[in-house]
């Protein structure tokens, strides 16, 4: 990499204090020196997935701390509301891929480091490119994408193979809040065993929407959930369209006039389409990795969750002190006010437990009853599941054909079609695996 | 949702359409947060960063990002080797030479084209020699690994005065870090408090009282009855129980338990969600609404006794507030916010006004309490969060270190944060007094000399100390962008008045990965 032109003398002279001698908690395992310098500098391959908020902070930390094979992914292109705190962006580089920005920043500013970016989807990915990294950090604003990333990591260890073993950091931010953990696939709790521990999005009964509306947030609903599907037909709403937002912002607005309701915005509407939690910079350069998670939410970033991410991640290459066990969080409202904690893993996490999840229901329960229930429960989080038993299809979401010849089992009771201890496997096609259920009656 | 609802007041350029500015656009996230009052307290703010080092940087990115008026780093030394290899706003190699203010400035001041940056070569001893205006002339001054001798007397020109602006102490080394923010006195009105305000259902205005007494739930139209609001519902089932109990609410457990199944006994058909709702929200009834305790302690502030027409506007507030309380019925001004509930959407909106007309007349009152004219839009805010004030008292930076009887007591009540303190004041005593390495003996011996003769060390005090031993010169990137990210967000507290700031040491341990105060 040609690292001796670029790492000057006394390049390091800050990290090395920590590299050159252990400290009185540092693991005796620790090597000092020259040996976990080369491991870091020249062997390390680290993934951030994110390059938002919290990515940005973790990719510019990473680069100081001495990572010089750095990989990122992210879908997304850059918009004016992200320069506020995505600091490697620019007016100039609005509607650019943020992976690749991000990444020629980074190269440029931190000379020998090389960040490799991937405009595009996780999901793009195979065993084999993951498989590749040392660690992987998270800076994701979707729930669904940390789950895809958590079970596949889950699903990589081979017990055969140490190296199969990705430790996973994981940072999320909300306003002032914010979280880093450590997961070691299937050996500490993972993303999907404290997923009950998510803010339940919320959610407006299409009744109160359709008929009796009282807030300013009910109108907006109305115009994106019925009025615009009604008058657009097909077309989707995209919520980044600012003529999108206008038309949703008028049509709420004329409603809200209606029904004498004050209160609707441009702002509101923006917030309450895109589910937005505000975010400010400084909360992001914490964990650069925390982990807030409520589905389709607009990132909130805070930087403090990075910097802890990025901590972590240099302290399990390095082994220069012991790693986080297993979870931060950092509260700034009211003073400074953290909690570190270790989440145990869950028996029956359908990730990395390896038992069945326990579901009693009456036995007048019927499919349709069951298939609600399991899009309520805050612990497994799921849209549209599909449900069957080693035996018989019960329910299929698709293709068309299969949902139409199995949509009469959704009236029937689930005892007719399921015995007590019996096994359902749910799939859905936002889940990265297969949830198994042992249902019993009541 | 509340937060956002009050964007409107913050956005006040807003194009034909309605679609905001693309000022309004690049900072919606934060707007959010602190709204335009917020914003604008920041966007007057000039802050002054003492030292161009890592941590300063990432101090002053999350500053500069927000949008602050204007920031000054205050440093004479030129970037060395070592400086340009952990610091981002540094152009690596080829920044080594220059000054450091300088590169830092320009390169931080690319985050944000409406920030102004200064870079001030100045020495610092000599600027606090010499002209101690300089200093007092910020909104907030921050100062990072600052020489002992030269942080107390800086600390003591800040504290000499009230209006002097709050000063923020931050040292580091290595995985271990503190930090202290010094102020006199601190008032927050928007504290951003998740706790509401009371609705008063126990002590239901006149208009509310009527309103509920004048419906006749049984002859109602069914679709109605399913649309009350439960705030009706429990006036008026309140007012009934007083009726057949001497005025009394229910009291005992029993007779809460009997006024709740009365509750749902006015239901005419089981799936009445209103009514559900009523009861539970029934503990409303019997939950009687006074002063909040921690609103009663602020009416015991000194500043109230000795109010003069040159007192804070806070203080003023306040004081009527305390002489609202004193009149009937003995709470603070109502909410004109109501939560949403099951209803209808005529008859939500009809309680909603009646709960802003009173809120109204009751504002109106307060108004005739306040001895000197305070601006509408200041006694509105203030009487919104009328429940949530803060009064927060600072101390000096180094009291702590200056009183045994505080550092025992610190001691044994935050013991591993108090280590951190400790062995972070005995590395800056040692750095001035001798060159090369620090060793965890000579570390210890100036913390024995800190504290009283034959003082115990706590059990953490050895891993506290070995760590700063270990790193003594190490401004960490990682160390660095947490306390970034940590101190910007206090000083957006502070210069926002919004949230609460901390008021105590903050101590930070990366070994552990955990944060404390003392
Ligand atoms: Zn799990």
């Amino acid at each position: 990499m040609g690292s001796q032109f670029t790492d000057w003398q006394g390049r390091y002279y800050h990290i090395d204090q920590v590299l050159d001698k252990p400290g009185p908690r540092t693991d005796p395992a620790f090597l000092a020196g020259d040996g976990v310098k080369d491991f870091l500098r020249n062997q390390a391959k680290i993934l951030v997935i994110g390059a938002g908020g919290l990515g940005c902070e973790i990719l510019a930390n990473l680069a100081l701390t001495g990572f010089k094979d750095i990989h990122v992914i992210d879908m997304d292109t850059i918009d004016i509301s992200n320069l506020n705190r995505q600091f490697l962006f620019r007016t100039k580089d609005v509607g650019k891929p943020k992976a690749t920005v991000a990444a020629e920043f980074i190269m440029k500013r931190v000379p020998g480091v090389k960040v490799t970016p991937y405009f595009g989807k996780i999901q793009d990915k195979d065993d084999d490119y993951y498989l590749q990294f040392n660690l992987v950090i998270c800076g994701l604003d979707s729930v669904e994408a940390r789950r895809w990333m958590n079970a596949t990591l889950v699903n990589l260890v081979d017990p055969e193979n140490p190296e199969s073993l990705k430790p996973l950091i994981d940072g999320g931010t909300e306003g002032f809040k914010g979280q880093a953990r450590v997961i070691l696939p299937t050996i500490t709790s993972c993303y999907e065993c404290s997923l009950d521990m998510l803010n339940k999005p919320t959610a407006f009964p299409i009744c109160t929407i359709a008929n009796t509306p009282r807030l300013p947030e009910h109108c907006i609903e109305w115009a994106s959930v019925l009025e615009w599907p009604r008058v657009k037909g097909d077309k989707k709403l995209d919520t980044d369209d600012p003529e999108h937002i206008g038309w949703l912002y008028t049509a709420a607005s004329a409603r809200a006039k209606e029904f004498n309701i004050e209160g609707v915005t441009w702002s509101l509407t923006q917030g309450v389409v895109k589910n937005i939690i505000p975010a400010i910079a400084s909360t992001n350069a914490i964990i650069s990795g925390k982990s807030r998670t409520l589905e389709t939410t607009e990132s909130v970033d805070n930087t403090h969750p990075a910097a802890a991410c990025c901590n972590e991640a240099f302290k399990i290459a390095t082994s220069s002190a012991a790693y986080l066990n297993n979870y931060f969080m950092l509260i700034g409202t009211d003073g400074v006010y953290s909690y570190t904690f270790e989440h145990e893993k869950r028996d029956d996490c359908p990730v990395c437990g390896g038992e069945s999840l326990e579901l009693s229901i009456s036995s007048e329960f019927t499919v349709e009853q069951l298939i609600e229930l399991l899009v309520e429960k805050q612990d497994i989080q799921i849209k549209k599941p599909s449900l069957s038993t080693p035996t018989t299809q019960i329910y299929l979401q698709a293709p068309p054909q299969l949902e139409e010849a199995t949509r009469p089992n959704l009236t029937k009771k689930v005892s007719e079609l399921v015995p007590p201890e019996g096994e359902v496997t749910v799939t859905a096609s936002t889940l990265p695996f297969n949830l198994s259920l042992r249902v019993t009656y009541t | 949702m509340v937060e956002a609802q009050d964007i409107p007041t913050a956005t006040t350029s807003i194009v034909a359409d309605g679609q905001p500015d693309s000022k309004t656009r690049r900072y919606d996230r934060q707007l959010r947060l602190w709204a335009a009052t917020g914003q604008s307290a920041l966007e007057n703010a000039h802050i002054l960063v003492i030292s161009g080092s890592a941590t300063s940087t990432s101090i002053l990115k999350n500053l500069v990002l927000p949008g602050v008026g204007k920031f000054t780093i205050l440093d004479h030394a030129n970037v060395t080797p070592e400086d340009a290899g952990n610091n981002f706003f540094l152009e690596g190699s080829s920044s080594i030479g220059k000054s450091r203010a300088e590169e830092a400035v320009r390169l931080l001041g690319e985050l944000n084209d409406g920030v102004v940056g200064i870079a001030d070569t100045s020495n610092v001893e000599e600027l606090l020699e010499k002209d101690t205006s300089y200093f007092t002339s910020f909104t907030i001054v921050i100062a990072h690994n600052l020489e002992p001798k030269l942080l107390e007397t800086l600390a003591t020109l800040l504290w000499s005065d009230d209006s002097f602006p709050p000063l923020v102490t931050v040292r580091s080394a290595g995985f271990l870090a503190e930090f202290f923010v010094q102020f006199h006195e601190h008032t927050v009105v928007e504290s951003h408090s998740e706790t509401a305000p009371s609705l008063r259902i126990d002590k239901a205005f006149p208009a509310l009282l009527d309103y509920s007494l004048s419906l006749d739930f049984s002859a109602m139209d069914p679709t109605d009855h399913t649309h009350i609001p439960y705030v009706i519902i429990l006036v008026r089932a309140l007012e009934d129980w007083k009726k057949a109990h001497d005025g009394k609410a229910p009291q005992t457990y029993h007779e809460k338990k009997t006024f709740k199944a009365a509750v749902l006994d006015l239901k005419v058909k089981f799936d009445e969600e209103n009514f559900d709702e009523a009861e539970s929200q029934a503990y409303r009834c019997w939950t009687e609404t006074g002063v909040p305790s921690e609103i009663a302690t602020l009416f015991q502030d000194p500043r109230l006794s000795s109010l003069t027409p040159t007192s804070p506007p806070f203080f003023h507030l306040l004081s009527a507030l305390q002489k609202f309380t004193l009149e009937h019925p003995y709470t603070l001004p109502l909410t004109s916010t109501l939560p949403d509930m099951k209803a209808s959407t005529t008859s939500y909106i009809h309680l909603q006004k009646l709960y802003k007309a009173r809120a109204e007349e009751e504002k109106e009152r307060f108004k005739t309490l306040l001895a000197v004219p305070i601006d509408d839009s200041v006694v509105d805010s203030f009487v919104k969060n009328a429940h949530a004030l803060k009064v927060l008292r600072g101390r000096k930076w180094g009291t702590l270190d200056a009183d045994h009887s505080l550092l025992i007591n610190a001691l044994a009540s935050s013991p591993k944060q108090t280590a951190i303190h400790l062995s972070l004041s005995a590395l800056s005593a040692l750095t001035v007094k001798q060159s090369g390495d620090i060793s965890v003996e000579a570390l210890t011996a100036e913390v024995r000399s800190l504290l009283p003769p034959s003082s115990e060390l706590p059990e953490e005090f050895s891993d506290a100390v070995g760590e700063v031993a270990r790193a003594p010169t190490a401004d960490l990137p990682n160390t660095a962008a947490l306390l970034g990210g940590l101190i910007a967000q206090e000083v957006i507290k502070v210069i926002t008045k919004q949230y609460v700031p901390i008021s105590s040491y903050c101590t930070i341990d990366l070994v552990d990965t955990w944060t404390g105060v003392i």
